[in-house]
This record gives C-alpha cells, structure tokens and sequence, in this order.
C-alpha cells in the first residue's frame, strides 16, 4: 500500500509541476515587457565542444555589460540569458525553443557546428526569430533569420588558397585534402576542386582524404601525406579541416614523423589559437590559418577589446584564458553590438524591425577592419587574416586582406 | 641523414645567384647597406636573393664577414631586426645595434620600427642560410657537423660553390667526405656527364621516394646513354629499398595500433575473465592513468626540475597505482554489490565513469593538458626507405610488452596470480580448496584497473589527454577481449595484434572510418560463429 | 542457482491501471490545454506540449526495451539503433515529401553536389510506403541479428555489449557523408508531415497526442501480451533457460518474437520523436545514449511495463528541467540515481518500501534474476 502511495504522490507531483510551468513562463514573459531586454546564449559549456565554444557566453556578456555601461539598447538593461546545450544537437532546437517562445529573447546568439546551426534554423525560422551565428563556415545558405557574422569559404578559404599559390606564399602546386568528415569540411574540398579545376589545374594534382570526427590515429594518413609531397609535381600543401581535438592529434603525429612547415606546410582552416594549447609548437612553426581576426591583429581598437576581455576573465573568475582571444570569439563580440545598433536604429526590438535597420550598418570590429552588415542578405562583410604559428601557440600575421571582401553565401565552384 | 632531397628549381635559381654575386662581390660598407635595405624592403625577389648573398658572405667575405651575416640572417629569422625609414636596426636585449655595422644604435625608437614580413619561403631560405654560415662559422666539429646535417635537408641557400669552399675549410676527415657526398649530390645538372652520374649515386645512397623523384625528374630531359642507365640502376635500387621499408612501416602503424589496443584491453581482459564483469568505466581508469601522470610531471617540475626528463618513468608507479586505487574503491563501494547481477554491473560502472568524467571536468577543467615530451618520446628515426620510426609509438609498444610480462610472470609465478588463474577456471572448487574468491576478485580488479592507469600513461604522448579522453576505449577493448577468448592474455595480444595489423591495411584503401567499420563487423561475425573467442577458455562458467 | 520467481511482475494491477489512466487523461488535456483551452489559466504552450510529446516517446522507447529486457532477460545496449532507423525513415519520408510536393531541396542534395536522391530513397515521398519501412527495416534488422545471436547462444554480457558495438557501427557509418544520410549533420529543414506545414499551431498538440495515443495503445497490449501464455513463456525464458529447452522448448522463437517486436516499437518511438525534435543525426547512435534508455527501465523497474514507462517519465522530465538550470549538476545527479538504484534498490523504484530505505543492507531481497552464464 505504501509503495502505491508513493506513486500515486508522484504522479501527483510531476502533474502538479506540469500545471505549475505555464505560470512560470507566464511570469517570464511579464519579465520580458519590464525594464530589461532579453539576449539568449546557445553554446555548449559541457561535452565535447565545451572547452571551445563555452567561452562564447562570457563574450555576450561582457559586450552587454558594455551596453549597459552606456545606458544600454533604447533605454533597457541588456540582460543575457545562457543555457546549456550539452554538445547535444537536437538540444540546440529544445533550447533554443525554450530561449525564444518561454524566455521572449530578443536575439539568440548561439551554435559553433554547421550541425547545431542546422538543428536550430528550423526553430528560428518557425518563429521569425534572429539567430547571430559566429563561426566561418561553409556557405550555401542564406535564412533571413540567421546573421552570419562570419565569412562563407569565398571570403575566408579561398584568399588563404590563392596566398599559397602566389609566389610569395610558396607557389603550391599539389594539395592534400584532409577533413572530418562532415558538412563543413566536404563542401569546403568541393569548392576548392571547383576553383582549381577553373584555374586549369589538373584533378592528379588533388588527393581528399576523411576521417571520422574525433579520429586520433594519423600514423597512416601522415605516411601517405608524406608519399603524396615526395612524388613530382611542385610544392605540396595541405588543406587541413579536421576539427576539434583531431587538430593536435594530427600535428603531433606531423612533426614526430619529421615533416616541417617548410616541407609541406599545413593550412589548417579550423585551427585556432586554443587547439594549440597542450602542445609545443617550436617544431610546428610556420604552418598556416586563417580567419577574420587573429589575435596578434594591429590596432588600438583590439588591444582595448584584448584587455576588456582580460579584465573581465580576472573579474568574474571565467574559466578561460585571459590571454587568448579567438576569432568566434569577437564575431560574437561583434554581433552583441551590432544587433545594439540596429535595435537603435529600428527603436524597436521587433525581429522585422531589427532585421531591416541591419542592412548596411557597420562596426569597429576589433580586427582593426569596419566591418559592415550587406545590405541584400544578413552576412556581414569582414576582412581576411593568414596566420603563421609561432613558437608560444599563437599567430603571426602573414597577410591581410587590403578590405572587407563580398561575402557570396553560394558559391560559384559549388557544382563546378 | 636523413630527408636527403633535392630540388631542381632551387639549384637553378642558386646557380643564377651565383652568378649574380660573382658579379658583385660584397666586402665593403655599401655592400652590407644594400643587403640590410633589400632585406628590409618587403619586396620578396629581392629579400631573397640578399639572403642568397648573405650565405655565399661565408666564401667571399671572409670570416668577419660570414659572423655578419650570420648575425643578419638569425636577427632576420628570429623576427629581431627592425625596419623603417631608411633605417635597419638588431633588437637585442642590451638595446638596439645598427645592422650594417653592429654598432650601438644611440637614439632609436624602436618601437617605430617593425619587423620584415616573414613567409614561409624565405624562412626556409633564411634557415637554410643560416646553417650555411654556420658550417663557415662554428668553432666545433659537432656544430659544424650538426649543420652539414641541416643543410642536407634545407638546401634553399646552398650551392655547388659554397661546398666546395667549405670542403676546402674543412679540418675534420669524416666531415669532409660528407660535404663532398652532399656536394656531389648537387651536380644532378652539371654539363659533366661523370658529375651527374657520381650526383646519382650520391643521391641514390639514401633511398627516398623523394629523391628517387629528384633522380626521375633529372632524367627526364637526359640524353647521354650511361647517366640513364646509372639513373635507371639507382631507381631500381631505391624502388627495392622503399617496398621494404614500406612493408615494415605498414607492420609498425599495425604493431603500435595494436600495441594501444592492448594495453586498453588488458584491464579488461583479467576482471571480466575472473569476473564475468563489464567494466564500463576501464576508459575512465585510463584517464586517471594520464592525469596521475600529469600530476607527477607538474610535481617533478616544481620539486626536481632536473629530473623531468624522466617524470614518465618515474610515473609508472604512480599512475598504476591512482588508477589501482580507484578501481579498489569501485569493487569495495559498488562491484562487489553485485556479483550475480552482471548487467547491473553495466550499468553501475557506466555511472562511474559518467561521474569520473565530470568531477575530473569540475576539478581540473575541460582542456587538454599540456605534458612536456622528453626525447625518448618525440621525433623519429629513419629507418629504411620512408620508415620513420616514430618514438612515442615505441614507447607505447615497450610499455605494452612490459605489462604483458609483467602480468604474465604475476599471474604464473606469484600466489596471488595462481588465485586468480584458479577462481578464473572454476571459483566454486577454488572457494572449496579455500582461496578467498572475494579477496581474489577484489585484488584482480585493482590489479586490472592499476594496468588501465598503466595505459594511460603510455598513450599520452600519444593521444590529447583530457576528461573525456577515455570514452572511445570501450568497444574497441572488449571487442579485443571477446576475439582473444576471455580470460587469455595471450589471445588478447593475439586479437591486438590481429585488428591493429588487419585496420592498418585496410586503411589506405577504404578510408580510416571503413576499416574501423569492417572490423567491427569482422569481429561481431566471428563471435556468432565461436562465442567463445580464438583461445577457448579452459574454465567452466 | 535456479531461482524461482512466482511474481512474475508483470501485473501490478493496480499500478498498471494508475499508468494507463493518467495517460488516457492526458490524451484529452493535451489538445484540450494546448489547443481551444490555450488560454486559460492552465493552458499548455506550445514548448510544453512539446516536451510531453517528447517524453511519451521515450517512455514508449523504455517501454520497448523492457519487453526484451525486464521479460525476455536480455540486455540490449543497442535500442539507439532502432529508434535511430524509425527516426531516419520518418525523416526521409518528410525531406523526399517536401522535396517532391513542395519543391525544398534537401540539404544534403546541396552539400553532396546531388542533382537527385539516391535510388535508396525512391518512394519515400508515399507516407504509407515510409509507414511499412518504418515497421519492416527495424524488424528486419531485428530478426537476422537475432536469429544469429540466439541460434550461437550469445547472451547476457556479450549480448549487451555487442548490440552496444553495432550501434556504433552504425553511428559510424551514418556520420559518412557518402552513405546518403547526412552525415554527421543529418536530416533537418523538414516541412511537411502528412501534408500539413510542419510550423502549423495545431502540430505540435497533434504530433504530442499521438505519442501519447500510441504509447497508450502500446501499453494495453503489452500488458495483454505479458499476461498471456507467450509472456508467460518468456518470463519463464528469462528465469531459467536451460530448464525449459531441457522441458523440450524451442526457446529461440520467443525470444525472436519478442525481440523484433521490441524492435519495431522502438523505431515506432523514433519516428514520433524526430518530426518533434525536428532533426535526426548519428547522436542518437551514441553508445551513451543507448545506455540511457537501460537505465530508465533498470530506474523504473524492469520486468514491469509500468515501471518502464514511469522512469523514462521520471528521469527525462528531470533532464528537461535540470539542464535548463543546472547543467553542470546533471551527470552527477544521473550518476548517482543509477548507483543508488542498482546498489540499493536491484528491481529500481518499484522496490521503494520504507523499511526497505531504514534497512538498505539486508540481504534477502529478491532481485530480478538474471540468465545464468
């Protein structure tokens, strides 16, 4: 009988919650039409991506404390609400849900992987709600709902490629290919294939190579990268894009099997400062990223962005490094502020509004470049960095772009 | 030596400069000045054929003039040398000296000054060049030595007269010939058809698919019947050498594969053969291994520095024993609970290592950490052909085969191991001949997880080591363990050896994710058809 | 070590009939609360109606497991895989469908270079046909494993781990990009269900009840199915195997049956969850995740349906709310519910008694046996 009644008490109570909840969204809601304006996070603080893409929510924060240092957006306290989703993708739409139809945030700021973003678009999209998303990325999509604060390949990828064939840049001549094998990655490969073909180069001069997300065992694949630069041709490169904790993985197995930058430099499109962390890069010096900032960019408009962030890291005890300062980080940065201007612009934080009053703004992005959002789609126009690693785990610069290049969200060598 | 190649553009292009600096020969003031302006120019055709200029100093210039330009080419490297306005200063840290002369630069700002852009093409020639002047330079044997080593492998700054110069200065005998071979090897275009014969066979000496194309791509354009047959011998040789060395290779990534696997799996291997238990959390038991590891490498550092080289010696006990004692903790607490419930066992360890995974997450953080490589851990050594013997691999493999003797000699020569060999076959006739089946179990698991924390000190030159680092062990270890036959070591080393080596070859053709999917299939078959795995077990269970 | 089990748990009468009416009330509250009654002081909002549509299929996936587990005493780590299939075939049904009749090209069309869909998913646009594969591939699937699994006699641990590696497999396979699933991004963007916009303010209450009508409905007859002589056969299986084939059983039919069905159900499961979640990939064939669905039958009680279905209740209704505000918490509270039941409580919350909690050490409770190896 006891055991009954403990059931039936908790069916009771998990019904009594069930009834409870509406009137806590209720109360959320009343708290959206109150002094404050919401700003929603979606990164992950824990699993798999954690460890990178967790510090995005410390950046939305600190840039809202910078609003509302300034009296923040239309005369409401910007208040930032981060949620969890666990590196877990259909926990990116949930939340993400949550964030826009319980919590009535403004905007969403969220997603480093081309997956999370794909699990939240229908979401945003099904409630006309924006979505600022901060990493470069492979292109082919264009939602209204979506501001792509980072480059598509044409405006990231494909300067870097054309450095590298240049003289300058070591006159490449044959690549290796290796990715994860995911979105990113293959349409990446895909449309270098396209703009190779176009420039007249012949398909033996190419090899792609996947491996699964997380794979550790290069032995083999650094054996064949090696046989591929020895054989006749020109200058080898390889186009890295595998993501994640393969990226020290595979330089680890690079240098203990002896190959230097010099022999065959790595551009490794998805490496970032942090991946290096854990590693000794005296002997990988000189292989090659890029994106549109890097910390070492030139300029008083990033040292201020560079202390703002080290301040509030020593501040607030973030588990993070005050000393490094990552590329998604200032496109979330960027897009903080940039939403601030348009909902300034439009007086009114409705999505359509917002939207509207977007086209054509522009910020001092901490890159040293003014960035500005396109006035025909909901990119945004940001310049290109090729990074060179030095010895103490970050990126000289190479190269930069002279402006902010067009971005194209489709690219022309897609089907080529 | 090893990476010997060559390259034909690169030996063009120092013949031209040659003939450029024969031209102009720089000893005076201006010269210097030029050299220092072109450098800082930014205009890359120029800074390189100064850097080109700066390694012939050594021939030309005498040895004041090669010290100069040493100095130059290192400050140009080590991003030291400062440009602007007509002006080109050496940053160091007693304050800014003038480049062309070396003298103290009273009165310069130097933080109006950047830094010539760097790529990666003149890094390589300035790293080439640098050695150069090195071999004209350095006062020991094995500083020049060391060089000539170098150069051999970046040959950007180097050419045919520079050798020959150097060999001249040369005083030790067996240094001498070397610079002769490398010397020889550079002649692969010389009008002489007796040089490029003996350029290669000097090539041919160290036989790489690289410098069999330098020796393909020369002869392309050949016309002089005995340097095509010279080339063509000197091919056939190398073609030999690279089968061989490509055979050993494919059977050492096989080896040290097998080598992780087993060490994963022979934890495992012991409990569930005594015990008919899963452990779910043997991955996590690996990453304490590690972080223990991690732990006495930040202790030696702080506590003796000198000894860091071999903080994963020193480490062994350590990190068996954390892991031991986490293990010991888990059969107290939890295993031992549920003894006839196996599947529950599954699931309890599976909470284990969730709750492992987060509290060393909470603890220590998500990132990967840092360890410091001693030698015996980094780089390679060329083997044969383009073998490349990779030393943290070796190391993986030495300290698998330790534990296996180690395990073996424990569980045939020691007490404790005929327990355990006895409770494995039959625990009710081993509890009635009055072994402690309990304290046996209990010992066992320590033991297995000890061997787990054992692995992950092993694997972490190897793998990122970080809170989640154990997770994708599991399936892979017990899939060696189920082939092995449970409760047998030698089919667990058997069953390693047999995926790594069966994975590796598949690799190549059908991409990493087939082969790890081909196997897996080839395995799961294979237990449909003999559950009880390659080496049956003798006990009854 | 025969145990004997005269309380072959399939029947808490009471408790099963508790289950099955608040379900049957929440299958009038839901399109009533989420739907005319929105409203009203104790309307649902679309999120929440969302999240019960969500759990009824977990709970219908625990249902599923326990069929095969709690009665046929086989521990299969693999259930991902089957909810994955349902999932996946719902999926494609709703991409061709959307691409076909309403002209949105799918992503991985894009992304693949494609000009069209691989002859694999010829026919998809047909609801009725994507209906039979739903049922078809995952009994398919079911039954050629099974029958090589039971014919060799691999059990118990072996079983569970080696489901546990087909899973992976098969994660490893879905996450190539070449296979035509969509890879590590797989299936998402869909825009149609049965000819309705998949954004209409009537879907998300409709697809919730009819999780809940199907998770009902499931229910009952698994109940009957337990109580009657095949049930009874399998509990016997499960007690002791050996026995009955001495008897003179075919014990490898029963355990056939009533693993293709727990097979099927389960991709049943997935293919109500994935229209509500809106997006399926390789994650959910995650070996984590199949442990999880163990462990909400192992929390409720396995060898009771009832049990099932109220932990897969308990324990995703608390990931739901906990990970809204305490995420860093999660895994130690999921790590310790699973230890303190399976140290304490060997038959999960069904054993709740307060005098079990004074004297958690004693040694005479029964747990549910195992299949002696």
């Amino acid at each position: 009988m006891k055991r009954r009644s403990f059931v039936k008490g908790l069916i009771t109570a998990s019904a009594g919650s069930v009834i409870a909840s509406p009137w806590v969204a209720r109360k959320a809601f009343a708290a959206a039409h109150s002094d404050t304006v919401k700003l929603g996070c979606l990164f992950s603080s824990s699993g798999t991506m954690a460890n990178i893409e967790g510090r995005l929510n410390y950046v939305a924060r600190m840039a809202a404390e910078e609003l509302n240092a300034k009296g923040g957006v239309l005369g409401k306290m910007v208040e930032v609400v981060t949620t969890d989703p666990g590196s877990d993708w259909p926990l990116y739409a949930q939340l993400g849900r949550q964030l826009i139809q319980q919590e009535g945030v403004a905007a969403t700021f969220g997603c480093w992987t081309s997956v999370s973003r794909k699990s939240v678009l229908p979401v945003v999209e099904q409630n006309d709600a924006l979505l600022y998303y901060p990493l470069h990325f492979e292109g082919e999509e264009n939602s209204k709902n979506v501001v792509y604060l980072n480059s598509p390949p044409s405006s990231s990828v494909l300067p870097a490629v054309e450095y590298l064939m240049s003289e300058e840049g070591g006159s490449a001549k044959r690549f290796f290919m290796l990715g994860s094998d995911y979105v990113w990655p293959r349409t990446i490969n895909q449309q270098l294939k396209g703009y190779w073909a176009s420039k007249g180069i012949e398909a033996d001069a190419w090899r792609e190579e996947y491996v699964p997300v997380g794979h550790s065992n290069f032995q083999t694949l650094i054996n064949e990268i090696r046989a591929f630069a020895d054989q006749p041709g020109g200058q080898p490169v390889v186009i890295l894009t595998v993501v994640g904790n393969s990226i020290p993985d595979f330089f680890r197995e690079y240098v203990n099997q002896g190959i230097s930058a010099f022999d065959v430099p790595v551009l490794g499109l998805d490496a970032l400062e942090a991946d290096f962390e854990g590693l000794d890069t005296t002997a990988l010096v000189g292989h090659l990223n890029c994106w549109a900032y890097l910390q070492n960019a030139p300029g008083a408009r990033n040292q201020e962005f560079l202390s703002a962030w080290a301040n509030y890291v020593n501040a607030n005890g973030v588990p993070y490094r005050p000393d490094v300062a990552i590329d998604p980080m200032v496109s979330t940065y960027d897009g903080v502020h940039l939403w601030a201007l348009a909902a300034e612009k439009a007086g009114s934080f409705d999505v359509p509004a917002v939207r509207e009053a977007s086209a054509g703004l522009t910020f001092a992005c901490p890159s040293g470049y003014e960035i500005s959002m396109t006035a025909e789609n909901t990119y945004v126009k940001r310049g290109v960095f090729i990074g060179s690693l030095n010895e103490s785990q970050g990126f000289d610069i190479l190269w930069q772009s002279p402006d902010t290049p067009d971005p194209v969200p489709f690219s022309p060598y897609m089907n080529a | 030596m090893p990476f010997r190649f060559l390259r034909l553009q690169g030996f063009l292009a120092a013949a031209i400069l040659l003939l450029a600096t024969l031209v102009a020969l720089p000893a005076a003031a201006q010269d210097r000045a030029d050299i220092v302006a072109e450098i800082c120019s930014g205009d890359f055709a120029a800074q390189q054929s100064a850097l080109s200029r700066l390694a012939g100093a050594g021939v030309e210039a005498g040895s004041e003039g090669a010290l100069w330009a040493r100095r130059i080419v290192e400050a140009f490297e080590g991003r030291s040398l400062r440009c602007g306005d007509g002006l080109a200063v050496i940053d160091t840290p007693d304050g800014p000296l003038r480049a062309s002369t070396l003298e103290p630069a009273e009165g310069v700002d130097t933080s109006t000054l950047s830094a010539p852009s760097v790529n990666l093409r003149l890094r390589a020639v300035a790293a080439s060049a640098g050695a150069v002047l090195r071999l004209f330079t350095e006062e020991s044997v094995a500083a020049r030595a060391e060089a000539a080593a170098y150069v051999d492998r970046r040959r950007e700054a180097l050419t045919p007269e520079i050798l020959a110069a150097a060999v001249e200065r040369e005083t030790d005998a067996a240094l001498r010939d070397t610079l002769s071979t490398l010397r020889a090897s550079l002649l692969l275009a010389d009008p002489d058809p007796v040089n490029r014969i003996a350029a290669i066979e000097a090539i041919a000496q160290d036989a790489t698919l690289r410098n069999r194309t330098a020796i393909a791509e020369a002869l392309a354009g050949e016309t002089d019947a005995a340097v095509l047959a010279a080339g063509e011998k000197a091919m056939a040789g190398i073609d030999r050498t690279l089968a061989l060395g490509k055979v050993l290779a494919t059977l050492y990534s096989g080896a040290s594969y097998a080598s992780v696997l087993f060490l994963a799996a022979l934890g495992l291997a012991i409990i569930f053969g005594l015990m008919g238990v899963i452990n779910l959390a043997q991955g996590e038991l690996i990453m304490i291994g590690a972080y223990a590891a991690w732990f006495t490498q930040e202790a030696i550092r702080a506590a003796l520095p000198g000894l860091l080289d071999y903080y994963l010696i020193l480490a062994i006990p350590v990190s068996f024993l954390a892991a031991a004692l986490v293990g010991l903790l888990m059969e107290v607490l939890v295993i031992r609970r549920l003894y006839d419930r196996p599947l529950m066992t599954l699931l309890a360890t599976w909470a284990i290592s969730l709750l492992l995974i987060n509290t060393v997450r909470v603890t220590v953080g998500s990132q990967n950490l840092e360890f410091y490589q001693p030698a015996y851990v980094s780089g390679g050594f060329p083997v044969l052909g383009d073998f490349i013997m990779t030393s943290n691999r070796l190391f993986a493999i030495a300290v698998a085969l330790f534990a296996f003797i180690a395990v073996v000699i424990l569980l045939r020569r020691s007490l404790f191991g005929m327990n355990v060999r006895a409770v494995t076959q039959n625990r009710a006739m081993a509890g009635a001949a009055g072994i402690d089946t309990r304290r046996t179990d209990m010992m066992a698991f320590a033991l297995g997880s000890g061997l787990a924390g054992l692995a992950g000190l092993a694997l972490s030159p190897l793998y990122n080591v970080n809170p989640g680092m154990g997770t994708g062990f599991i399936v892979d270890s017990f899939m060696v363990v189920v082939l092995g036959g449970v409760g047998s070591l030698v089919g667990a080393i058997v069953a390693a050896l047999g995926i790594g080596q069966i994975n590796v070859v598949i690799e190549p053709i059908y991409g990493a994710v087939a082969a790890k999917v081909l196997v897996l299939l080839l395995v799961i078959v294979f237990i449909q058809w003999r559950p009880e795995g390659l080496f049956a077990p003798k006990g009854r269970r | 070590m025969a145990k004997i089990q005269s309380d072959a748990r399939v029947d808490r009468p009471l408790l099963f009939r508790i289950v099955a009416i608040c379900l049957l009330a929440l299958i009038v509250a839901v399109p009533l609360l989420g739907g005319p009654l929105s409203g009203s002081a104790l309307g649902l909002t679309p999120y929440l109606a969302n999240i019960i549509g969500q759990i009824a299929t977990f709970a219908l996936l625990a249902l599923a497991l326990d069929l095969i587990w709690g009665f046929g005493g086989i521990l299969s780590l693999g259930h991902g895989l089957f909810f994955a299939m349902g999932g996946y075939l719902i999926a494609m049904h709703m991409l061709k469908a959307g691409y076909v009749y309403g002209g949105v090209t799918p992503d991985i069309m894009t992304f693949m270079g494609w000009t069209e869909l691989p002859a694999y998913w010829f026919g998809f646009e047909s609801f009725p046909y994507a209906f039979v594969l739903i049922l078809l591939v995952p009994g398919l699937v079911a039954f050629l494993y099974g029958w090589m699994s039971f014919r060799s006699r691999v059990s118990g641990v072996y079983f569970a781990i080696i489901t546990q590696a087909l899973t992976y497999v098969a994660m490893l396979l879905m996450y190539r990009n070449d296979t035509g699933f969509g890879g590590n991004n797989g299936m998402t963007g869909f825009s149609t269900l049965l000819g309705v916009p998949v954004g209409a303010p009537g879907m998300v209450t409709g697809l919730a009840t009819a999780s809940l009508v199907v998770l009902l409905l499931a229910f009952l007859a698994c109940g009957a199915l337990m109580r009657s002589p095949f049930g009874r056969l399998l509990i016997a299986i499960r007690d002791d195997e050996a026995r009955l084939r001495f008897l003179g059983y075919d014990t490898l039919w029963p355990k056939l049956a009533a693993w293709c069905l727990s097979g099927v159900l389960a991709a049943i499961a997935g293919a109500l969850y994935v229209p509500q979640v809106g997006i399926i990939n390789p994650r959910l064939l995650a070996p984590e995740v199949s442990i999880e669905i163990a462990v909400w039958v192992a929390l409720g009680g396995r060898g009771a349906l009832s049990g099932a279905v109220i932990g897969a209740i308990i324990i995703s209704a608390l990931k739901f709310w906990l990970t809204g505000f305490v995420p860093e918490a999660w895994p130690f509270i999921l790590a310790g519910v699973v230890l303190v039941v399976v140290t304490l409580l060997p038959n999960g919350l069904l054993d709740l008694k307060p005098q079990r909690l004074l004297a958690p050490l004693r040694r005479n409770r029964k747990p549910a046996p195992e299949p002696a190896e």
